[in-house]
């Protein structure tokens, strides 16, 4: 047996450092982006609704985490991601794309901002390795091209991949704040003290404002009381809920886990598996990489357009600029029936015509419906006109009605 | 459904049972309901319909899969649980009772034989799926 096996289950997944706990606790283990992982524990429908009335706790340190410093890390995040990102304020976070050469989507990410010195790059599970490899290569040859002036520019980059060594945790739902409150002490004044301090890593520059006063895609540092814990915490999240999401050492995210979880009576806290993190993301209309966007799918077909900076150049810009049409127009719907739509069914229109296909199809718990996304690649396709279409659902040609999202939000 | 009812399953997930009224009844598991999760939509055999062993009677949707029901012997619907229709979660909740499938005419009842008691049926879930 070698160390590699303590983190790889038989099938070669890897495991985070909560899978015990995940199996202590019953969840179903299914295979997702190369990790074992919870669907859920008891029930997604149980789950989801939790997350909308009270809160939820989710296990997501499968996602990666790149971290990019030195004196040029804004320039060149500039130039490899479509957001503005040197710009932004310290300590708040941005989400951007990151594209290829033609516009399509390599991943999309989030960016926090510690200075202009300092970034941390959050990415899909599925893509982090994939993400690190080009960011990586983008550097390396960034750093080997002469400038007019004969400068090379962009030597001043790190770009590590901290993956491994950070555990994440989400807290989501209108009640999160009941139990993340009593249970942090506000560290933003002196969280550089100790000397084994998680959030040295950042090498924060400006003051942090405290837990309390964040606002949205803002982050802060904390300690769990009891446990001591020190973790970095931002107001976000992948529900369209209040929620907070709590990066910390690896080494620790398992107390930390247990340590919410005991005191999962102060908000009415379930542990929430993937299934439901799908169903609170789709129903709130957020993209999931593989469903709504991928590389063969560019920013404007999936109406990320004003995550694309006007400011600056930027890795996919050039081929993004020379694209009049839209290839695809993506649409949110619901169904008159019970049965559920599924990736790549075919949507056909009032004639049976394959018109496009489903991005995303689930069932709403909050509705009680299917509901789904899909890319329409019909050009003479509106979709606002689209009337009467059907998704072909393993041979029914199951009614669907064009819908505005967010679903959570449709008053019924 | 009565306590001494014996339940005879398929290695599909099907069970099938006689019940109180002498009447033979079918479902699904506790562990295919287990591992589809929160079920959402059934849809139900034909009424009146003949079966053969293996065929495809049904489909079992769940939030995050699609699930069909195959006739584990050789039968004929005579009666659907149209409380499925509104309230899929039935199944979930009582996989052996109150969310049976249908009930049927076995149209060989030597047939039962080929499947499997309940002590033979978790031994070969366990050997199987653990």
């Amino acid at each position: 047996m070698n160390d590699k096996n303590a983190n790889n289950n038989e099938n070669g997944d890897k495991k985070t450092p909560l899978y015990d706990k995940h199996r202590n606790l019953g969840a179903k283990i299914v295979s997702f982006a190369g990790f074992s992982m919870p669907l859920y524990y008891k029930s997604i429908i149980d789950e989801h609704l939790n997350v909308r009335n009270n809160s939820g706790l989710f296990d997501i340190s499968h996602m990666g985490e790149i971290i990019v410093k030195g004196k040029d890390a804004g320039i060149f995040l500039d130039y490899v991601l479509t957001a503005d990102i040197s710009s932004i304020f310290p300590n708040t976070i941005t989400y951007s794309l990151i594209l290829n050469e033609n516009g399509g989507v390599i991943d999309d990410l989030t960016i926090y901002k510690f200075s202009n010195e300092s970034y941390m790059i959050v990415a899909n599970a599925a893509n982090t390795e994939k993400d690190f490899a080009w960011i990586h290569t983008q550097m390396l040859n960034l750093q080997k091209t002469k400038t007019d002036n004969g400068q090379y520019m962009f030597q001043n980059v790190t770009v590590d991949n901290y993956s491994e060594k950070i555990g994440l945790l989400s807290v989501q739902g209108p009640k999160s704040r009941n139990i993340i409150y009593p249970l942090v002490e506000d560290i933003s004044d002196n969280y550089g003290r100790s000397e084994n301090n998680f959030c040295n890593i950042f090498n924060f520059q400006y003051n942090i404002k405290s837990l309390k006063e964040l606002n949205h895609f803002e982050f802060s540092c904390v300690r769990f009381k009891e446990i001591g814990i020190e973790a970095l915490i931002s107001r976000s999240g992948y529900t369209g809920e209040f929620g907070f999401e709590i990066f910390t050492d690896a080494d620790d995210v398992g107390k930390l886990w247990d340590y919410i979880l005991e005191h999962k009576e102060l908000s009415n806290l379930l542990p929430v598996g993937l299934g439901a993190r799908d169903t609170l993301r789709f129903e709130a209309a957020l993209p999931l990489y593989g469903h709504e966007l991928d590389e063969t799918i560019t920013p404007y077909d999936a109406g990320l357009e004003k995550y694309l900076s006007k400011n600056k150049d930027f890795i996919g810009k050039e081929a993004l600029e020379k694209i009049k049409n839209k290839d695809k127009k993506l649409i949110f719907f619901k169904l008159a029936g019970k049965q559920i739509p599924r990736h790549l069914q075919r949507i056909l229109d009032e004639n049976l015509k394959p018109i496009g296909c489903v991005a995303s199809g689930t069932y709403s718990p909050l509705n009680k419906m299917p509901i789904g996304s899909a890319y329409i690649s019909d050009s003479n396709v509106t979709p606002s006109m689209l009337k009467n279409f059907y998704i072909d659902i393993r041979g029914n040609f199951e009614k669907a009605e064009v819908v505005m999202p967010p679903f959570h939000k449709i008053k019924k | 459904m009565a306590d001494n009812s014996k339940f005879y399953f398929a290695k599909s997930h099907e069970w099938i049972s006689l019940d109180s009224n002498n009447v033979y009844n079918l479902g699904i598991s506790d562990f295919a309901q287990s591992e589809l999760g929160d079920i959402v939509y059934v849809q139900l055999p034909e009424i009146g319909k003949q079966y053969k062993k293996d065929e495809k009677i049904g489909e079992i949707e769940s939030v995050k899969s699609v699930s069909e029901i195959y006739a584990p012997v050789d039968l004929t619907i005579k009666f659907v649980n149209s409380k499925l229709n509104e309230t899929p979660e039935l199944i979930n909740n009582e996989p052996l009772g109150e969310g049976f499938i249908a009930q049927i005419e076995l149209n060989n009842s030597s047939d039962l034989s080929s499947l499997m008691d309940k002590n033979s049926y978790e031994s070969f879930v366990k050997s199987n799926h653990e």
